[in-house]
């Protein structure tokens, strides 16, 4: 394109010519709308046209409307101005160049005509240097489209400059048969090379970059019609000098846009303008941003300046102070005093409450939980009804209900829960979040995790299997819950309505009720703390709404309340508000990616303090600092979090490999220690050696010893026996232990200690030590 | 290890073997026999600086046989590779007697030792056994769960923990696929760590251990990866593979997967599947309060005194790597115990302290005896005022959480169990 222009220019009706080549590439880009606005509009344009006296083609009338995006006035003004200065310039050209022009206008007619045929006896590849014509794209050589909307008063600047140019092609004789020759050696090897030795050129160079400097005088934004330009090429092209000798004169800006250009450009139908010309959409959306930055800059101050209003609370401080904040221009913080705002609003929000489902495995307690979720509203039937779907597909279709906890492709194809699931819903006056233990002996490090994570427990008993339930999980997940300090417990005795031999029996009930309560008893739960509940979880009997009063379970509504009912009169106080000031403390549960706005968040549940936006944390044991991006609660964007509550950080500044779950996340001011070993005051429940043990810290697993049977010690903490050969099933002891890798933890945090499929202590930490 | 010669008089233990180790193990077998003050004799390469007459210098180095008189052991398990330090003993043209050096042993290359003090029962009965050559009974194990795999080498020595694989795995969550993604992320990393590991051109039994289905599921994986990949070396080790439970997925459940009939039923029966199975009794009897089990220096030493460690049933385990004291007073003292009991007619046996079943003694002190007649309040009798014993548990502890037991490093200078 660009070289059939530079022939062309010299006609005496150049546009027909390049139209011609034009319209022929352009053609196929018309649509059937556009060729009907064509036909629609032509005759109204030429209409105009005629009554201003101008001839112009149908082409014309179409190239400009089309340009002008179907604006019959301008594209009609447009055509007026163009068409009447024309006619003098060409006359004055035509006087200038007497000669040299019927030879070089049979070519470029020529070339014009079909563009591949000046490639006729090129190579396709290895194209001798002296053969390679290199074009360079003249800044204003084609302005975008985005130009458009020219002004009787651009007009008149165009005409202006045309007329100047005219003036300059007077004055540079020489240079002109040059650019003649120029183009034309570009045909032919031969003169290529004398055009080459001669002198001219290096004079050329000096005179373009004035005309350069002069062309670009109308401000690039201003609107321009795009079809003038090909008039204002003219002086360019006739002075367009060698490839080289361009690329030796173009100042540094044009330069770098000189990309020579591949044959298949040339021969291809692109249209040569030069789509980087104007700001790129990037370039104008970082303009903008750099516009707002100032602002969030401005306002950043600001907000600083209130922060030194509201320092009085110590979490704030550690936000702001300390150095490592490098989340600072990213996150803005929004200073808020969290505890006051805690305080201020608790009378505005509903209680909440996390409990965890434990019981042995196969009894019920994913299916229960479904159904829970299910007639609460927390579900939708649709979503059941497809698991059922699913789940009948797989031949197991009582597992539908599980399913809703179950997500794992693991647990649905094996029918068991493997690892926590965790789920929120609300009833009017309490917002719960489920925490599904898996009841499988394999899993109970899950367990142990999703307990840690909990406020209160549910036991769910299979009122026909309570006897391998109190052997196997039901007992050992009683005493974990126990373990790590729950205090209230809610039992739910399931599958009431496959009792045998008769449904919803009353007596059998009221027998599992007797057991479970002696034994919670002895396990060391408070007789106010436990609630019992009959219920069904694959019927959906008593779960959140009372049974029928006809049916077999009519003795239900009289004597027991629902599970929902029980859970809510089950949930504990609030959290205090000293612990929202103490440090930070949030062991990590899970380690995922949140999104792509959030690559890296954690969850688990805040045991101290508070964390919102832009607060600067420490990740332990790795001792990486990283920066609050957001806060989620209950899978909702929320302005802080508190302890008590089990949220979601998002962090930024801190690399995934420096988090694991199990790590805990704290203040960076004050971080929790890491140790190697500790003192732990444990509650043995089978007899412990020096041994090795599996050490669970909440979510953290790891190896470790019991380095040392320290003494043991009877409830009220005084010594019985230094250094015990054993400590024997029921006692209580001062460990030492040790684990293989640091661990961060803190005096006071509850430890289980497991070996060989079976947990044999559980305690606190006394002393952590180095 | 071969024994190529050996002139050892049997009453007094004096004279010298000569041994040729032949793979890595052997070096480990070279580590608990040659102790302080031995003489060992093997080839060295030495720099050797000359001074000319006009004071030019040049260095040489010099290929020689060396004797010294050993002063430092280090031990290198992942590697394999001993150093032994000591002052050359016997002068030669390149070194000067008493100059220090540090031999390299390696295999193929043969060393004299002569003990210091003479061979002693243990330190014949570890030579017995180091070039005993039918007994090579060798296994790999993955002890896995997810997001954690420990790959080790087991052989009838040591448990060699060749690498341990650990990656976060994202937890289940509605509507994400992260966690299955990972987990076979995860199961990819494992099995490359495995195939760089073991020779699959001489294919020697695999065993996978974890709690529930992990373990199930990697070998599905590899399964899978057989059929897809490079399957014919893979399925020679798929054939030897066993999957077995774990409690959890850390290192020290290996003692009690290997001791599970599942196990042993599959494998040979083992040198480390009989320990395990010795530490497991003795266990039992101490939960079950049984007065027969007893563990710690003192209590043993007492017991031993007492003869109830004798015939029928008296077993007296012990750690090697209380042999390897540094002082030979203490080695005395556990040989002596040692040569009591065989005196008695009681079992003996040396524990490596490189096995979990050593390591679960070792966490006892090192030490333990399953008697033949109950003693109660033992520890009553040894007396309450041992209190130098902590500090020497302490000790013994700190080497074991070391999760690599670089066994080179473990230094028990400073035990004392008098």
């Amino acid at each position: 394109m660009q070289r059939v222009k530079n022939l062309g220019y010299d006609e005496d009706e150049p546009y027909d010519d390049e139209d011609d080549v034009y319209e022929e590439e352009a053609d196929p880009g018309y649509t059937a709308e556009d060729k009907d606005n064509f036909a629609a509009l032509t005759p109204v344009v030429r209409a105009e046209l005629e009554e201003a006296g101008v001839q112009a083609s149908d082409k014309d009338i179409g190239d400009s409307l089309w340009h002008y995006y179907w604006d019959v006035d301008k594209s009609a003004s447009y055509l007026k101005n163009s068409r009447t200065p024309r006619t003098q310039q060409q006359g004055a050209k035509k006087e200038d160049k007497p000669k040299a022009k019927s030879k070089f206008d049979e070519a470029a007619q020529k070339s014009a005509e079909k563009a591949a045929d000046w490639f006729r006896d090129v190579p396709w590849t290895h194209i001798p240097p002296e053969m390679e014509g290199r074009i360079v794209p003249e800044e204003p050589a084609m302005p975008m489209p985005k130009l458009l909307g020219g002004s009787s008063k651009l007009a008149k600047l165009a005409e202006e400059r045309r007329e100047k140019a005219a003036a300059a092609a007077n004055v540079a004789q020489i240079p002109a048969p040059n650019g003649v020759l120029s183009s034309l050696d570009r045909l032919s090897k031969p003169q290529d090379t004398k055009e080459n030795d001669t002198p001219q050129p290096k004079a050329e160079p000096k005179k373009y970059p004035i005309r350069k400097k002069r062309e670009p005088t109308p401000p690039p934004k201003e609107p321009t019609p795009p079809p003038p330009e090909p008039e204002e090429e003219k002086p360019d092209l006739r002075a367009s000098p060698t490839g080289f000798g361009r690329t030796l004169a173009s100042s540094q800006l044009s330069g770098h846009r000189a990309a020579s250009m591949t044959l298949k450009d040339m021969l291809g139908s692109e249209i040569t303008e030069d789509p980087f010309k104007g700001p790129s959409p990037d370039d104008t959306v970082l303009r903008a941003q750099q516009h707002s930055k100032g602002l969030t800059n401005t306002s950043k101050t600001k907000q600083s300046s209130t922060n030194g209003l509201a320092k009085k609370t110590e979490a704030l401080k550690l936000g702001e102070n300390t150095p490592s904040a490098p989340a600072q221009p990213k996150v803005r913080s929004r200073g808020l005093d969290v505890p006051k705002l805690w305080a201020e609003e608790k009378s505005k929000r509903k209680a909440s409450a996390a409990f965890v489902v434990i019981g042995h495995v196969d009894h019920g307690k994913s299916t229960l939980m479904g159904r829970l979720l299910l007639d609460a509203g927390a579900v939708s039937q649709r979503d059941v009804d497809r698991y059922q779907k699913q789940a009948t597909e797989l031949g197991k279709s009582s597992f539908a209900l599980a399913w809703v906890m179950d997500t794992g492709t693991e647990e649905r194809e094996r029918g068991v829960t493997v690892d926590i699931a965790q789920h929120h819903f609300s009833t009017d006056s309490v917002a719960f979040t489920i925490l599904d233990a898996p009841g499988h002996r394999d899993f109970v490090p899950n367990m142990i995790g999703g307990a840690s994570m909990a406020d209160l427990a549910v036991l769910v008993v299979d009122a026909n299997q309570l006897e391998s339930g109190m052997k196997g999980q039901t007992r050992e997940h009683v005493l974990l819950a126990k373990a790590v300090g729950l205090k209230r417990i809610v039992v739910a005795v399931n599958k009431l309505d496959s009792t045998a031999p008769n449904a919803w029996s009353q007596d059998m009930f009221q027998e599992v009720k007797g057991n479970v309560v002696k034994f919670l008893g002895e396990s060391g739960f408070a007789k106010e703390d436990v609630m019992v509940v009959p219920c069904s979880g694959l019927s959906g009997e008593n779960v959140a709404k009372a049974p029928e009063a006809s049916g077999p379970a009519a003795w239900v509504a009289e004597t027991d309340l629902t599970l929902l009912k029980a859970l809510e009169q089950s949930v504990p106080s609030e959290v205090s508000g000293d612990a929202l000031k103490r440090p930070l403390r949030m062991q990590v549960a899970d380690v995922f990616r949140g999104g792509i706005t959030n690559p890296l968040s954690v969850s688990g549940r805040m045991t101290a303090g508070n964390a919102q936006a832009a607060d600067a944390v420490l990740v332990q044991p790795s001792g990486e600092t990283a920066a609050v991006r957001g806060v989620e609660v209950n899978g909702e964007p929320r302005d802080y979090a508190v302890a008590g509550q089990i949220c979601t950080l998002h962090l930024t500044d801190i690399d995934p490999i420096h988090i694991r779950s199990g790590d805990v996340v704290c203040s960076a001011a004050q971080p929790v220690s890491v140790v190697t070993s500790f003192l732990a005051k444990i509650e043995a429940l089978d007899s412990l050696l020096p041994q090795s043990v599996d050490v669970h810290l909440g979510r953290l697993h790891v190896a470790g010893n019991i380095s040392q049977l320290v003494a043991t010690v009877d409830t009220k903490g005084e010594t019985l026996k230094k250094k015990p050969r054993m400590v024997k099933a029921g006692q209580t002891a001062l460990l030492k232990v040790t684990v293989e890798d640091d661990v961060p933890v803190e005096d006071g945090e509850t430890v289980v200690l497991r070996a060989q499929g079976g947990t044999v202590g559980f305690g606190t930490i006394e002393r952590t030590s180095a | 290890m071969r024994l190529l010669k050996q002139n050892i008089e049997k009453k007094t233990g004096a004279g010298t073997a000569t041994l040729l180790p032949e793979e890595p193990e052997d070096m480990w077998h070279a580590y608990n026999l040659i102790r302080p003050n031995d003489l060992l004799r093997a080839s060295a390469v030495r720099k050797v600086v000359t001074e000319s007459g006009s004071g030019s210098r040049s260095n040489e180095r010099v290929h020689t046989m060396l004797t010294i008189r050993v002063t430092k052991l280090d031990f290198d398990p992942q590697a394999a590779q001993l150093h032994v330090s000591g002052r050359v003993a016997e002068e030669n043209k390149v070194v000067k007697l008493g100059a220090f050096h540090t031999l390299d042993l390696e295999l193929q290359r043969n060393f004299v030792l002569e003990k210091s003090e003479g061979w002693d029962s243990v330190a014949l009965d570890m030579l017995k056994e180091a070039i005993n050559q039918d007994a090579k009974a060798q296994l790999w194990a993955v002890i896995m769960k997810e997001g954690l795999a420990n790959i080790c080498l087991v052989t009838d020595h040591q448990t060699i923990l060749r690498q341990r694989i650990e990656t976060t795995l994202p937890r289940k969550r509605a509507g994400s696929t992260d966690h299955d993604k990972q987990l076979q992320k995860f199961f990819q990393i494992t099995f490359d760590s495995l195939l760089r590991q073991i020779d699959l051109a001489n294919p020697i039994p695999l065993l996978l251990a974890s709690p529930a289905f992990t373990a199930t599921q990697f070998q599905q994986f590899m399964k899978n990866q057989a059929a897809s990949g490079n399957a014919k070396q893979l399925n020679g080790i798929l054939a030897k593979t066993t999957v077995a439970q774990a409690a959890s997925g850390h290192l020290h459940s290996l003692s009690e997967v290997l001791a599970s009939p599942a196990v042993t039923s599959k494998l040979s029966d083992t040198k480390f599947a009989r320990e395990t199975q010795l530490v497991d009794r003795f266990f039992e009897l101490m939960r079950k309060e049984d007065a027969r089990a007893w563990y710690g220096p003192r209590e043993c030493e007492h017991a031993v005194a007492q003869g109830a460690v004798g015939k029928g049933g008296g077993v007296l385990l012990i750690s090697n790597g209380l042999f390897r004291s540094q002082e030979m007073e203490v080695r005395k003292r556990w040989v002596l115990l040692v040569d009591d009991v065989k005196g008695q007619g009681g079992e003996v046996r040396v524990l490596s302290s490189m096995h979990e079943s050593g390591r679960r003694l070792e966490s006892l002190g090192g030490i333990a005896v399953i008697l033949t007649y109950p003693i109660e309040d033992l520890d009553e009798l040894v007396g309450d005022g041992d209190e130098e014993d902590a500090p020497e548990m302490d000790q013994m502890n700190g080497d074991i959480a070391r999760p690599n037991g670089v066994e080179g490093c473990v230094e028990h200078e400073d035990i004392d169990f008098l």
